[in-house]
């Protein structure tokens, strides 16, 4: 852009620089074409002279040699001319200002005398002396011939001087020309210099562009392929059917925090074992990706794997901390365990994962026990069981973080998911997680996925799995809003244990 | 009789994030030369799971060098987070600063 302005002065001063000398010059030229036209004119004038001069002469020595009138006939027409010839000369002579003035006059003189002192004398008949007058006449004649050799040196001289003039200017032309032909040619190939640099660093732009956008292109088709997989994994991994058992509930429900972080770490599992066993667990791998979902699936088949042979929750912890610390994992919250529906019983165990909420019917709903360090970080890390002895009807609800720090108060956290589960539990119980993940966030953004599975136990009335009433008018306060239905021995059970949590190492 | 040992001081403020999980994790590095650590978390109320995760981290591979650490929390909500985490099982949990430094203070054997 600068060389471009740099360009543009140059040309508006060299321009007129160049039209306006070339017009000086020119003009210059023209004076000294005219001048030497002037030049030639009276050179010519002075030659017609010089031979009106001869005639007169020739004409008069003809005659005084012969008489004969025949030598009069140029001699007067010579005569009549040579007036008009010397005043033409004079004439132009003075207009050109080269001081041969004094020459043209000097000639007229002569010639009026040699008229007055040779021609007169010899055309008179009785001329007595004529070769004195013929000698006089020589002298005469030569000294016009002398003026008249003067003048035209002066005025050849005048000519050359002229013609030189006239070739400098022509030659400064040339030059100024030439010179500015050589800026502009310059200019011309500095600015076509700078436009093919500006075009080839346009050119290397574009070629970056283009590589950036393949590039770009590249990330975003592998992004869309890990994440194709990645959803493909969390489906498959999430979306295990739940069992469907006699005596006991399942509703499960994960909600990715939005379509971009669909394969997060959450999963929840309900798996039936030998002897009767129903394993639940439900947990939470740091970070999100493929490296999560494979990190998630490696821990699911790891529980699996360990309550085959630990019937301990606790135990089975201990296992799969061991099987993640054998390679390069990542951190791991996880809630396991069992629900036995001969015996109304949960035992399970926590992995660095927020409490099972317990809700009992016609009893407010609580967080039970937590504790225990988070899966795939210290070797040594020791888990203890928590054994809840609860009656038919209740339910037990995992949940990942994402329920309970949506607000980043936990506490507020913990009222808001109880709230939560005692509105989710006037509704149909089959999509029981669902509705209390509804009700969390019903007014709220969902910051952080979740992931909840709830677990009941039926009543002894199995068509009636609506679990209305009695927890509808359940409060925080942990007051019984009214006598329970539940079977008397059941009731007698859950109230000998009040502080229903037990931290005991659970043996069978 | 042992010198007392120097303590390192680590404290941090707001909410603790995996947004500032590095922040966390160049403190801890710094200081990490003490034999004793303090690591200040009275003006925290909420630290998520990837914060914990990286006090763990720390907490194993300080522990071969015998290295103390205590946790300093007030924060009710925190508390609650530190106990989900488990935190009380490797770490010495103290919700005033006087406890904290004389425990840190104390001799190590």
């Amino acid at each position: 852009m600068r060389s471009f302005a740099l360009t543009v002065v140059v040309l508006v001063l060299i321009i007129p620089t160049v039209i306006a000398g070339g017009l000086l010059e020119r003009r210059y030229v023209a004076r000294a074409f005219a001048a030497a036209e002037e030049l030639r004119n009276t050179r010519t004038t002075a030659f017609a002279a010089l031979r009106y001069q001869l005639d007169e002469e020739t004409g008069i020595r003809g005659y005084a040699a012969t008489h004969d009138p025949l030598f009069l006939q140029p001699y007067s027409e010579a005569v009549a001319a040579m007036g008009p010839a010397l005043e033409q000369a004079a004439a132009q002579v003075s207009k050109l200002h080269t001081g041969g003035d004094a020459l043209v006059a000097d000639a007229a003189a002569t010639n009026a005398e040699w008229m007055r002192t040779v021609a007169r004398p010899l055309l008179n008949p009785r001329v007595r002396d004529a070769d004195a007058a013929e000698r006089r006449g020589k002298a005469l004649v030569d000294h016009f011939r002398v003026d008249m050799a003067l003048l035209d040196d002066l005025l050849r001289n005048r000519q050359l001087a002229v013609d030189v003039d006239a070739q400098s200017a022509i030659d400064r032309i040339v030059l100024l020309m030439l010179g500015s032909a050589v800026i502009i040619v310059l200019i011309a190939a500095a600015s076509g210099l700078q436009q093919s640099r500006l075009a080839a660093r346009l050119e290397d732009q574009r070629v970056r562009a283009e590589a950036e956008e393949r590039t770009n292109l590249q990330l975003r088709a592998a992004y869309k392929a890990e994440k194709r997989i990645a959803d493909t994994l969390q489906d498959a991994f999430v979306q295990r059917p739940l069992p469907t058992h006699p005596a006991l509930r399942f509703s499960a429900t994960y909600v990715p925090a939005s379509e971009e972080s669909k394969v997060g770490g959450d999963w929840y599992d309900a798996v039936e074992l030998p002897e009767q066993r129903v394993l639940f667990s439900l947990g939470d791998v740091e970070g999100h990706g493929i490296d999560a979902a494979v990190t998630m699936n490696r821990t699911r088949q790891a529980l699996i794997s360990a309550a085959l042979v630990e019937r301990d929750p606790a135990a089975v912890l201990g296992r799969v901390n061991a099987e993640l610390l054998t390679s390069e994992a990542r951190m791991v919250t996880a809630v396991v365990g069992y629900a036995d529906a001969t015996t109304y019983e949960f035992v399970y165990a926590t992995a660095g994962h927020p409490p099972p909420v317990l809700l009992e019917p016609g009893h407010a709903p609580r967080m039970l026990a937590c504790g225990g360090l988070p899966l795939g970080i210290l070797q040594d890390a020791a888990y203890s069981v928590e054994r809840v002895q609860s009656v038919p009807g209740a339910l037990l609800v995992l949940y990942t973080d994402g329920a309970v720090e949506h607000s980043r108060d936990v506490l507020e956290g913990e009222n808001v998911l109880l709230e939560a589960i005692v509105a989710a539990a006037r509704q149909p119980v089959e999509k029981l997680a669902s509705n209390i993940h509804a009700a969390i966030f019903a007014g709220r953004e969902v910051g952080d996925d979740v992931a909840i599975l709830t677990v009941g136990f039926g009543t002894d009335d199995v068509s009636s799995l609506r679990l209305t009433g009695d927890y509808a008018h359940s409060s925080f306060a942990g007051r019984v809003a009214r006598a329970t239905p539940a079977p008397a021995a059941f009731e007698a059970r859950h109230r000998g244990r009040r502080s229903a949590v037990a931290a005991a190492k659970w043996s069978a | 009789m042992n010198p007392a040992p120097t303590i390192g001081v680590i404290a941090l403020s707001g909410e603790l994030d995996i947004g500032r999980r590095a922040e966390l994790r160049d403190a801890l590095r710094l200081q990490g030369a003490h034999g004793a650590m303090l690591i200040d978390l009275s003006a925290v109320a909420y630290a998520d799971s990837s914060i914990l995760a990286e006090l763990l981290r720390f907490r194993a591979e300080t522990e071969a060098r015998n290295v103390r650490l205590a946790l300093l929390i007030t924060s009710r909500q925190l508390a609650r987070l530190v106990e989900y985490a488990g935190l009380s099982a490797v770490f010495a949990i103290f919700d005033n600063r006087g406890a904290a430094l004389s425990y840190l203070g104390e001799k190590t054997s």
